[in-house]
């Protein structure tokens, strides 16, 4: 067997029992997740769009809901990595049972990456069929949806693995969840275009990776397709890849001593 | 609650008895046969694990200072020593969970340093926690580790009904790892173990903290597949269990290795063939010592005990009579290996 068909089955395998773990609980897993970003669509999108008019030509319930597509994901990448990768490394020893097995630390980050992916594809794909009911969408390029979210896989996943691996205990978590993942998640331009701020808050707003998600989402979802649209991609593919190899080396140190 | 076979507690108390024995051994036919080591193939004085001049140091502890050791296929092979001697550091070194410090270490003809992934393909490892995984079932548990080795999914499932059943937990094969008592979560990870059919079954301590029930269902599982010609690997630090299970053992205290023997002979060699314990308050025991003379191969005091150990049995009570020593509290009785480890690591207490 080669060394890339070997990561592949490695990976799935990891994957696997993510997705049979899921199995037992995904009612209430999709229900938790849905929760957040459906009471957003509905009290500010609904509620406090009555009072904002239009917003770069569009309605305002228009104009979050792709973006509260992408924090959809988002949360889903997140939270799951955080919290499931802290149990699997401090209570259930799922991590140090895979080690016993011939699964190697990098086969098993990818694999809690193809599975992070599927879950921003799972949950991103059932908020997308509210919005389609409330008829928000407005284009086929919807379809390519999936691409921008299986970054988020690995994007978003990288650094949750890395957190739960260096965190001591589950505080440390929601340190990284409220000081990192909220902040961008307000100020990523899912409520209101970034074009007016002052140039350093809109710098400090270009870096933020989620910003180029929802760009994506929207475009995506209100048809705005244009070329430039690639340089969102490239922002994303960068980060993924940047990212990637972060955790790897922290789970190792926690896993083979 | 329990099916079948933990429901008659009988047969499980006599591992070696008709029911548990006959029974297990019509389960095991097909792990035995899959695994192809039964006495005609393969070479039973092959060295499968060989260690020399074996290290481990974590950041300013010498765990393990120095080791060398031999292990043979088929054979059980014990790691003794109190808490902190470096079994567990050695054994996870072999398992290849735990990168070797110093010295060499080959497991399966493989370097332990770059070959890991091919030893572990044949090693069964149970560790000393329990990390069956708790969002799965029984039988996901088996198939997702199963998985893990690439082994296709039908096969696995066979295999691990005939585990379950092995391990006598069939018919909980949905049941939730949380529902799980101590014995049995212990239970299904070396069934997990056994999944891949492994070569060598490497147990860390693995009835620490079972009940007694418990534990003679798992030394009844070890000798079944030992008998099949499994090798297996052990650390404990019960003496009981290593003069039971163990072919050969090791005596390890402070990282080093202090005895490497058969139970038996290594009783014999170290505190004779005869133990005597003398209950009396703290006096002078200097009239027994020397009342059994040159018969008397050394002597241990703990608490109100004194313990006289003889090369030949007899000749203690023997000279006692002579004299006319009448203790008023006496037990002779043959040494064990208790007896060896507390002499060769003394009673002082660790952690």
């Amino acid at each position: 067997m080669n060394g890339t068909s070997r990561l592949l089955r490695a990976a799935a395998a990891v994957w696997w029992r993510d997705f049979v773990a899921w199995r037992k609980f995904w009612r209430s897993s999709i229900l938790l997740n849905f929760g957040e970003p459906l009471t957003n669509l509905l009290a500010l999108g609904v509620g406090l769009g009555a009072y904002v008019a239009v917003m770069q030509g569009v309605s305002f319930l228009q104009f979050i809901a792709p973006g509260l597509l992408a924090v959809t994901a988002m949360n889903a990448v997140t939270f799951d990595a955080g919290f499931e990768t802290y149990d699997k490394l401090n209570s259930s020893g799922v991590y140090a049972a895979m080690l016993t097995s011939p699964l190697t630390v990098p086969e098993i980050v990818l694999g809690e990456y193809l599975w992070e992916a599927t879950r921003a594809i799972l949950y991103g794909a059932v908020f997308f069929l509210v919005i389609l009911a409330f008829g928000l969408v407005h284009s086929w390029w919807s379809l390519l949806l999936p691409l921008p979210l299986i970054l988020f896989g690995v994007l978003f996943t990288a650094p949750a693995l890395y957190v739960a691996a260096v965190a001591r205990t589950h505080e440390q978590l929601f340190y990284y969840f409220s000081l990192v993942i909220t902040p961008m998640f307000m100020f990523s331009g899912v409520f209101f275009p970034v074009a007016h701020l002052p140039w350093i808050v809109r710098d400090l707003i270009y870096i933020l990776p989620l910003y180029h998600g929802v760009l994506l989402t929207r475009a995506m979802v209100l048809g705005q397709m244009a070329p430039s649209i690639l340089w969102q991609f490239v922002w994303l593919i960068g980060y993924a890849a940047l990212l990637a190899y972060l955790p790897v080396r922290a789970l190792a140190r926690r896993l083979t001593t | 609650m329990l099916p079948v076979g933990s429901a008659e507690p009988k047969e499980i108390l006599r591992p070696g008895g008709n029911g548990y024995a006959k029974n297990s051994r019509k389960e095991l036919v097909p792990v035995a046969a899959d695994l192809g080591l039964d006495s005609s193939s393969g070479d039973l004085h092959e060295e499968v694990i060989v260690a020399r001049g074996l290290e481990k140091t974590y950041a300013d502890v010498r765990a393990v200072r120095g080791v060398d050791f031999t292990i043979r296929r088929g054979e059980c092979f014990a790691f003794l020593g109190p808490n902190g001697a470096g079994k567990s550091s050695t054994i996870r070194m072999l398992s290849c969970l735990s990168p070797v410090s110093g010295g060499e270490l080959t497991v399966l003809g493989q370097r332990a340093d770059i070959g890991a992934r091919r030893i572990k393909e044949r090693l069964g490892i149970v560790s000393q926690d329990d990390n069956v995984d708790p969002d799965l079932s029984l039988m996901e548990n088996l198939l997702v580790y199963a998985h893990y080795f690439g082994m296709p999914s039908a096969e696995a499932r066979q295999h691990a009904e005939e585990l379950l059943t092995f391990m006598q937990l069939e018919g909980r094969s949905k049941a939730a790892v949380r529902e799980l008592s101590g014995g049995m979560r212990r239970r299904l990870v070396i069934a997990r173990a056994l999944m891949h059919r492994p070569d060598i079954l490497v147990l860390d301590e693995p009835t620490t903290g079972l009940d007694p029930q418990a534990r003679l269902l798992v030394w009844g599982a070890v000798q079944q597949l030992k008998a099949q010609g499994v090798t297996v690997v052990l650390t404990t630090h019960y003496m009981d269990e290593a003069e039971r299970l163990a072919d050969r053992l090791v005596v390890m205290d402070h990282g080093r290795i202090l005895q490497e023997d058969a139970p038996r002979p290594l009783i014999e060699r170290t505190v004779g063939r005869e133990a005597v314990e003398i209950w009396h308050r703290q006096g002078d025991d200097q009239p027994y010592i020397a009342a059994a003379g040159d018969a008397l191969l050394l002597s241990d005091r703990h608490g109100d005990t004194l313990v006289l150990y003889a090369s030949e049995p007899g000749r203690i009570g023997q000279e006692f009579a002579r004299q006319g020593l009448a203790p008023e509290r006496m037990l002779v009785r043959p040494p064990n290996l208790e007896d060896v480890f507390l002499t060769l690591t003394g009673r002082d207490l660790r952690e």
